[in-house]
């Protein structure tokens, strides 16, 4: 596995309702030397940004209870948060039109490869390298 | 002890899972999660895996009384459900998922009753498997983790 650090780590926000899938997706995001935090539904997620919360990555399953994936990725936008960088997951196919329209950067169906996930940090890091 | 022999009677009896159908490679996937820092990752993610899906299939078990031909609640349950099951790759479980998704599209109670016992049945025989599987690789010990089925 390529290393991770080149002199920045991601942080990422995941969504994710289903415990199952949210663990897996942590352990991840911790093989790959990547900060994360947890939100447990689209509210969770929004509440967080309203705290002042930045990320550089957001991973969101699409049904959830409370606030969907898309109808979040929906506000985040609103807010202003066009930087970072949303990706929509789902086991359907159907969900990429709703997190596309929503604003979301790329639709990952389930369940993700760890090497996907790699490659989407690797091009993170790099622009946030990039910035400075 | 014979470590070397539980450990091959381990990926015997994984490789079986595989040639029956029961697991795909999502599950070597949660395996190679697993390292010196989480070295019984592969068996957390499968208990808890058991301890959601028996939930939710107590969840559709009383959608299919209380709600009948609430075709959209059964099957937003049963996309939950089969979500897991793609996460660690339990394959005929997931295919039963599926089966009953379908008989929800089509509007065919008799269907999803048939399919949800076939759900049921799938969960039971998966969760017996796996459990002896991680029994025999705690028995044989650590060097007893991930090995590629066939390899």
């Amino acid at each position: 596995m390529a290393s991770m650090n080149q002199g920045s780590v991601a942080r990422a926000l995941v969504i994710e309702d289903i415990n199952v899938d949210r663990v897996i997706l942590l352990r991840m995001l911790q093989k790959l030397n990547c900060e994360a935090t947890v939100a447990r539904n689209g509210k969770e997620a929004i509440d967080l940004f309203l705290q002042g919360k930045t990320f550089d990555i957001v991973f969101s399953d699409q049904e959830m209870p409370v606030m969907t994936g898309p109808e979040a990725v929906t506000k985040i936008r609103a807010m202003g948060a066009t930087e970072v960088k949303i990706v929509g997951l789902s086991a359907d196919f159907g969900g990429m039109e709703a997190f596309m329209r929503a604003g979301a950067d790329v639709f990952v169906p389930k369940p993700m490869k760890l090497e996907t996930l790699e490659s989407m940090l690797q091009d993170v890091i790099h622009k946030k390298n990039m910035r400075g | 002890m014979d470590y070397s022999n539980l450990r091959r009677q381990a990926a015997s009896m994984k490789k079986s899972l595989f040639d029956q159908g029961y697991l795909d490679e999502q599950f070597c996937q949660v395996e190679d999660l697993q390292d010196e820092a989480s070295p019984n990752f592969a068996e957390e993610v499968i208990t808890l895996f058991f301890k959601d899906s028996a939930r939710l299939i107590s969840n559709i078990e009383q959608a299919l009384e209380k709600y009948p031909k609430d075709f959209n609640k059964w099957d937003a349950y049963m996309q939950q459900l089969k979500g897991s099951c793609s996460s660690i790759g339990a394959s005929r479980m997931k295919s039963e998922c599926m089966s009953f998704r379908e008989f929800c599209g089509q509007g065919n109670v008799e269907g999803c009753m048939k399919s949800f016992q076939k759900v049921k049945r799938e969960h039971g025989v998966l969760r017996q498997k796996l459990e002896a599987y991680f029994q025999l690789l705690r028995q044989a010990g650590p060097a007893g983790a991930a090995t590629r089925p066939g390899m």
